[in-house]
């Protein structure tokens, strides 16, 4: 089996290669990425003309939900959703029912990703730091690490106290796994269900002040700092907590940091009377903060856009402010959202963009992904992108179990369109038909 | 039909226009004329405790010849599992007519709007609106001072956690009053930037020359939770006194949303005293919730409100 993709914008950051020209695929394989020039034996030609020819994009930060969570999502249809997106690999988070703090919960994630009827994505599974995310004794790493871990995390329920971190985070510098660190001071943001502000003021909802992340941004660069370990900040959603990290960088501490699509799009007004879809962990904070981090994605402070992939069933979200579920089904939206609000805004070039979708958290997570590079990967991990195709995000028309989203009834400009992972895994119905020619 | 789910979306004349049918109820019950019987059935939700929230809507039913059915809290299956949604579902397929929804979360009356079918008028939610209260102290202002506009009025207390507060601050300013809030800073909210008043975290300051101080309940347990000092210090520096009361316009009015902490936020000399309007506030909620009652039931269009609405208010 040969394909080619050609007369494509070729957009791969791990060799600084924006230009037009093809790639051939040999069997699940890239064999060669470069000016267009004619093969022969091709199977299939896709006629790229027009379009993005990317490594597959990475989310480093997904909700499969599986085990405990069904009803919001599970592996088979998170990871279909996940092709849908134009991710080839996705980090799932270890807050599920029970928490993935043992070996034999990291081989159920990774079988039931690689069985055939999953996305055909590859499953990159985050341990739990702590025991039941209970923020005591730290989980068995080095086994899970055998298993297949690639980070370590509390996620929503993040260490409290210093000691423990900074333990935790000694443990993962000898595992030599990054920890990623959702930052917020519990007893600062208890209760809150907004962000503390004029909004939340007017409809009588408990803030989360913007101290409660910063703060713990601050703890844990600074852990990061001194016991040398490498923290990934996830979804960074104040200003001064990009200071923070651009602080933390500037004085060599190995910390990266993500930010997710609702982070740079909505302020906290758009929750408008209650509207659940809009309730977001960390909050949506207001305009300057969302200056701030577009900057910041500009100078390389954020490291890269994740999802943060949050499946919720309907019942869960239709519910009184304060009791609906944080969150948002991202997956299929974050490449329409990211083209629409900061390629096509000129924030950023799109190699940039691809740089922080793929080859980024690729090497973040130390992951075989993010490159064309042939041979990089196990297998050739391709997106076709549509950076043009004007369409509709609508939560009836997507692969996931989640139909809660901000973004639904946005209209978007830019689309993934195809998604390869070792053969076809996701061709969307606004993919041209007839840019596919099969060849005898 | 509509809702009456907070004061902040409420056009001016719409407000007028439930304050004059509180006014015209207040008359021609003391007057012993006839009130049209409204012909429906009003469930009263009440999901977080409220004694007389509920009796006042239930007097409020009473008088306008409606049957009321009571929900509570403790024997409902919300006890059991069942969502907001469906509870709501449940009771439109039971044929209510017309919620009266308290709830300890902001914005529960809205979500049950939208499943209900019928008019939803908000009891009390969360921190939110409270706008049937807004509504009897504002009947009150007007029997007393004759207008709403141009007055100043003080809400001293727990501002952050009223719900009280934000429903008269919105009603009040939206008639052309002054607000100001006045409390200490921990329970002020700390962003009021959208808020419809001034903040003041002295209490001379802030009720100086007020036309009506209204202080807030406080719940001490909050004080305890590390939000504030001991509520003898609050006492010494936000308690309403007579003597204090003295900073205030001459002819101001105290009042109270109740229920009161005698010596916290009042003391007697000012809760007893001939400048509390207290009991007025009570009796006039009955009133002003057959108004809203009523008014939830009428054509969406609402009637131009009779001119000179304020003069019919019985005195």
């Amino acid at each position: 089996m040969r394909i080619l993709l050609k007369n494509g914008r070729i957009l791969d950051p791990s060799q600084d290669l924006d230009a037009i020209g093809c790639v051939l695929m040999e069997d699940d394989q890239i064999e060669y990425v470069g000016v267009d020039q004619d093969f022969d034996d091709l199977d299939e030609i896709f006629d790229c003309t027009g379009l993005w020819i990317t490594p597959g994009l990475v989310d480093p930060h997904v909700h499969l939900r599986e085990p405990g969570g069904e009803h919001k999502e599970t592996i088979v249809s998170g990871t279909q959703a996940a092709a849908a997106g134009g991710f080839t690999t996705i980090c799932c988070m270890p807050n599920t029912n029970p928490p993935l703090d043992n070996p034999s919960l990291i081989d159920f994630i990774i079988d039931k990703a690689s069985s055939p009827e999953s996305g055909g994505v590859f499953v990159a599974p985050v341990g739990a730091l702590t025991v039941g995310l209970k923020g005591e004794q730290i989980a068995d790493l080095a086994a899970m690490k055998r298993a297949g871990i690639v980070a370590a995390s509390d996620e929503e329920f993040p260490i409290q106290n210093a000691h423990t971190m900074r333990r935790a985070m000694e443990y993962c510098v000898q595992l030599d796994i990054p920890v990623l660190a959702h930052c917020d001071d519990a007893d600062l943001s208890a209760g809150g269900a907004m962000n503390e502000g004029a909004t939340s003021a007017v409809l009588g909802l408990k803030g989360i002040p913007r101290s409660a992340e910063e703060v713990m941004v601050m703890r844990n660069c600074l852990l990061s700092l001194h016991t040398g370990c490498r923290l990934h900040v996830m979804r960074i959603s104040t200003w001064g907590g990009v200071e923070m990290v651009r602080q933390a960088k500037y004085l060599g501490a190995p910390v990266t940091c993500e930010v997710c699509p609702q982070h740079f799009v909505f302020t906290e007004e758009a929750i408008g009377e209650f509207d659940t879809n809009y309730k977001m962990l960390p909050p949506l904070r207001t305009q300057v903060d969302i200056d701030i981090i577009k900057q910041a994605l500009q100078d390389g402070t954020i490291d890269c856009i994740a999802s943060d992939h949050s499946p919720h069933a309907s019942h869960e979200v239709q519910a009184p402010f304060d009791l609906a579920p944080f969150g948002q089904a991202g997956l299929e939206s974050v490449v329409g959202v990211t083209l629409t609000y900061i390629v096509h805004a000129g924030i950023l070039t799109p190699l940039e963009a691809i740089r922080k979708l793929s080859t980024k958290p690729a090497q973040i997570f130390r992951l075989d992904a993010g490159t064309l590079k042939p041979g990089e990967t196990p297998v050739a991990q391709i997106t076709i992108i549509d950076p043009d195709v004007e369409w509709t995000f609508d939560v009836n028309r997507t692969f996931t179990k989640g139909k809660n989203s901000p973004f639904h009834g946005m209209a978007l400009k830019g689309k993934a369109v195809v998604t390869f992972s070792g053969s076809e895994i996701y061709r969307d119905q606004l993919f041209d038909s007839g840019r596919v020619k099969s060849v005898f | 039909m509509k809702n009456l789910l907070g004061i902040r979306h409420l056009e001016p004349a719409q407000i007028e226009e439930l304050l004059w049918l509180g006014g015209d109820f207040k008359q021609r019950l003391k007057q012993g004329k006839p009130i049209d019987a409204v012909k429906k059935v009003v469930g009263m939700l009440f999901f977080e405790d409220s004694t007389r929230t509920r009796v006042s809507f239930e007097q409020a039913a009473y008088y306008l010849g409606m049957k009321s059915t009571n929900f509570s809290f403790a024997g409902s299956s919300m006890n059991k599992g069942e969502t907001l949604k469906d509870t709501i579902l449940t009771l439109r397929y039971e044929r209510l007519d017309a919620l009266v929804m308290r709830h300890r979360y902001s914005g529960s009356p809205g979500l049950a709007a939208q499943f209900f079918g019928g008019p939803v008028i908000n009891a009390g939610d969360g921190r939110h609106e409270h706008p049937t209260q807004a509504l009897a102290d504002a009947l009150t202002i007007i029997e007393k001072k004759g207008q709403l506009d141009g007055i100043t009025v003080a809400i001293v207390g727990d501002v952050e956690h009223s719900r009280v507060a934000r429903s008269n601050a919105w009603l009040l300013s939206k008639m052309g009053a002054t607000i100001r809030f006045v409390g200490p800073r921990t329970l002020l909210p700390a962003h009021a930037g959208l808020l419809p008043g001034q903040l003041y975290f002295d209490l001379e300051d802030g009720i100086k020359d007020a036309d009506v101080v209204m202080a807030l309940r406080l719940q001490s347990e909050r004080m305890t939770r590390g939000i504030g000092s001991s509520v003898n210090e609050y006492a010494r520096m936000y308690g309403i006194t007579r003597e204090r009361l003295r900073w205030a316009a001459p002819d101001c009015i105290l009042m109270h949303p109740g229920p009161m902490n005698r010596g916290v936020e009042v003391d007697d000399s000012a809760a007893d005293g001939e400048q509390s309007v207290i009991n007025a506030q009570v009796e006039n909620g009955i009133y002003v919730r057959m108004a809203a009652l009523h008014w939830a039931f009428l054509d969406e269009s609402p009637k131009p409100a009779p001119k000179k609405s304020k003069k019919a208010v019985a005195k």
